[in-house]
């Protein structure tokens, strides 16, 4: 009996004891799992940003313009900094806040007392201040040195950077990106979606030494790098071009100036060279914001007589006149409407046909020729040249250029647009002229970028490349062949004669607006044409505005002439010595 | 009902008994036929089983330890190489920053200037075919795109041009690749000549 007791108990205390293990467990495992687990957990694992990069921006040949660079932000805690223990040779030192102070100024550059005060500031600001930034964005070397000196309250947060390893080549078309990683200008803008990186996360586990335990990473979020911008630019043109045109402005004392180059059988944008133009990997070092961006495709001018290249190729097309059409060039010209036209020097009556109109860049003459066709027929055919309208080249802040409708002309501006006043466009728009007389009247849309190329090859956002007939091809021959007429006989035939080789130019020289709805003194100097003349591979268009120390096209023609000479050099432009045509300029 | 039942169970009991007596015999007659059976040969598997049995999950204990062992000095092992594959990879792209940085055109050109390199505008070329020069040569005039420091390179700061470097440099700056250039001063000769047409 005493036996059956006995077993009695024992039971009872079994029961009892797992009783209370079974409600251990439950409470662990049950109802107080989540916060366990996660204590646990916070207490191993570690979450890390992944950082996207964002992409390159290339030129036509894959060289870099704009690329991704990990970069590091320097930064103390002002609370902790005081004196630590370095083991320098096996010896523990200990190293004095002054010391460290000194050392951490050498590496990033700045002066001892501005760290100094940096953390006496914030320590003055906020005695608990656990945060100052010493430096941002410092490189590599500068963060491995520092990250060798030990100091246990100097803290690194990677930041991605970038970096322009061609400095002011194509800056202005490439733009810049501020601190923070924002695009600001230029491409960098435009082509945002394309270029546009996302960070992602993951998260390991690891042990009390910090080691990372095996198998523990769990990507959380995969980072997603930007996609590659190709561009149609050739860098090294690029910088020819870009070197030419500051030295001639900086000579004739332009206010700035731009230079086109173009490859007229696909419509692409070899090289934009703005005067000044920023080196976007110190934005700071160009005061001017407006030096900033690239004028060629945000600013609109008048563009002044190269525009007599578009009245010609109308009339031609129209069939309203030939080469060899002949009129009285006046000095003055008063049309039936009531405008008054007159030519830029003093001269008597000249007997021109229309290729001697475009030789000596007649107003009068010119206004002749455009009267042949109504406002409206002109108006159309501006507008199939592309002007009044952004180019398709999708740089961000395009400006379109103003032309009123052909109804709103007043009596003057129907003429004045014949000879590109009136009217303003683009250093792009001028030049997309030029491409569409140069290429059998076919105007290809202007082309910056070439497409979008993702990590896996594939290129997306490839432009249109269809071109469409603006004028007849024997039109377009034929205003070529005036052209290259000018090209030969004007008065700066000797400035731009490119030896061996036959080219079309023009010449314009445009008033400038004051901005208070006059005109200035100063003139808007240019020269557009294109080369080989008799297989025509290049458009090059040279601006500059107000050239104080000689305002005339004789400020550009030189730029024409060395930039041509190198697109034809550098494409392997083989002159044909086929004989130039000649054409009667006076009857 | 009893009868039946005693008879069956007699039969039942009788049967074991014959059939347990004739199995004696037969051991009997075994035991006659097979001698000696050692008790020894009953008893020692056991321990042996014992002991391996033991002896394997000692193993499977120890070898647990170690393949942890070896787990753990592979995540230290994963961790260090992580770390210096992260050094490798900062030191490759700062070198390629730096490559690029150089091979930018405001550095080019401006180290062909100073090794007196002229670049010269008209470009003339020589058809093989008949002899015919096309375009008008002239010899270059050196005046084309003046000083390099027009389209401005803020990297390009304090990167030497390579007459500025020390002579024999080797070292690890940054334009430490540049002197290969500078050295190469041996005219160029082309063993054959150049292919030219007969001229008459």
């Amino acid at each position: 009996m005493s036996s059956k007791r006995r077993i009695a108990a024992t039971v009872v205390v079994l029961v009892a004891i797992i009783g209370v293990f079974v409600v251990r467990l439950v409470d662990i495992q049950v109802v107080r799992a989540d916060t366990l687990s996660a204590d646990s957990l916070g207490n191993r694992s570690v979450e890390r940003t992944v950082y996207g990069s964002r992409g390159e921006i290339l030129d036509a040949n894959g060289v870099v313009l704009a690329g991704t660079v990990m970069r590091y932000d320097v930064a103390l805690s002002p609370k902790n900094a005081s004196p630590f223990t370095r083991t320098v040779d096996g010896v523990e030192t200990s190293i004095p806040l002054a010391q460290s102070v000194a050392e951490i100024a050498a590496v990033v550059g700045l002066p001892t007392e501005k760290v100094q005060a940096l953390i006496s500031e914030s320590l003055a600001d906020n005695p608990k201040s656990d945060y100052a930034l010493v430096a941002r964005q410092v490189g590599v070397d500068a963060f491995r040195a520092l990250s060798a000196l030990d100091i246990p309250w100097l803290t690194f947060q990677q930041n991605p950077g970038r970096v322009y390893p061609n400095g002011a080549v194509a800056g202005n078309l490439v733009g810049f990106v501020s601190s923070a990683g924002e695009a600001q200008a230029g491409l960098e803008v435009g082509q945002d979606s394309c270029l546009a990186s996302s960070n992602g996360s993951e998260t390991y586990e690891r042990g009390a030494d910090g080691v990372r335990l095996p198998e523990s990473t769990v990507t959380t979020e995969p980072p997603v790098d930007g996609s590659d911008v190709i561009t149609t630019i050739d860098s090294d043109l690029q910088f020819f071009v870009q070197q030419v045109l500051a030295e001639q402005a900086q000579k004739t004392g332009a206010a700035w100036g731009n230079v086109v180059v173009q490859e007229v059988k696909t419509g692409k944008l070899v090289a934009v060279a703005d005067y000044p133009s920023v080196d976007p990997n110190d934005v700071s070092a160009t005061t001017n914001p407006d030096d900033r961006g690239s004028r060629a495709f945000t600013a609109s001018y008048e563009p002044g007589s190269t525009f007599k290249a578009l009245t010609a190729a109308s009339v031609l097309d129209a069939g309203v006149a030939t080469p060899e059409s002949e009129v009285v060039a006046p000095f003055r010209y008063l049309p039936a409407n009531g405008a008054n036209i007159n030519d830029s020097s003093a001269h008597g009556d000249l007997r021109l046909t229309l290729t001697g109109v475009l030789i000596e860049s007649s107003n009068t003459g010119t206004s002749q020729f455009g009267e042949r066709l109504t406002d409206q027929q002109r108006y159309d055919y501006m507008t199939k040249f592309g002007v009044g309208t952004e180019t398709e080249s999708g740089f961000p802040g395009e400006d379109p250029g103003i032309l009123h409708p052909a109804d709103k002309w007043d009596n003057q501006t129907e003429y004045a647009t014949m000879f590109g006043q009136g009217l303003t466009t683009t250093a792009l728009q001028v030049s997309s002229i030029y491409q569409t007389i140069a290429n059998g009247g076919v105007r290809m849309p202007v082309q910056l970028v070439s497409g979008c190329r993702a990590a896996n090859g594939t290129l997306t956002d490839v432009p249109a490349a269809e071109g469409t007939q603006v004028v007849s091809a024997e039109a377009a021959r034929d205003t070529a062949d005036i052209l290259e007429m000018v090209y030969q006989k004007a008065w700066l035939a000797d400035t731009w004669e490119i030896p061996g080789y036959r080219a079309a130019a023009k010449t314009g020289t445009a008033q400038m607006p004051d901005g208070n709805g006059g005109y200035s003194k100063g003139y808007l100097v240019s020269v557009s044409g294109f080369a080989p003349a008799d297989d025509p591979q290049y458009v090059v268009s040279v601006s500059l505005a107000d050239p104080v120390n000689m305002n005339s096209s004789a400020a550009s023609a030189p730029v024409f002439q060395e930039v041509m000479s190198q697109v034809l050099k550098k494409y392997r432009a083989v002159p044909s010595g086929a004989a130039a045509p000649d054409l009667p300029d006076t009857w | 009902m009893s009868d039946n039942l005693a008879r069956v169970l007699t039969t039942e009991t009788l049967r074991p008994e014959f059939d347990e007596r004739r199995a004696d015999e037969r051991r009997a007659d075994e035991r006659r036929h097979i001698e000696i059976v050692s008790p020894s040969t009953h008893t020692r598997p056991r321990v042996v089983y014992a002991l391996s049995a033991v002896a394997c999950v000692g193993a499977v204990i120890v070898a647990q330890l170690l393949l942890s062992v070896g787990i753990s000095q592979g995540a230290y092992e994963i961790s260090a190489l992580r770390a210096s594959q992260v050094e490798l990879g900062r030191t490759a792209d700062s070198v390629s920053e730096d490559l690029i940085r150089v091979s930018s055109p405001q550095n080019l050109a401006a180290n062909a200037e100073a090794l007196g390199m002229v670049s010269n505008s008209t470009p003339a070329y020589l058809r093989l075919s008949d002899g015919a020069v096309l375009g008008a040569p002239t010899s270059a005039s050196g005046t084309q795109a003046g000083a390099a420091d027009l389209v401005p390179n803020s990297l390009l700061t304090g990167v030497p041009l390579v007459t500025q470097l020390p002579a024999g440099g080797q070292g690890t700056s940054v334009a430490s690749g540049a002197p290969a250039a500078g050295t190469a001063t041996a005219a160029v000769r082309v063993a054959d000549g150049l292919p030219s047409p007969t001229t008459r």
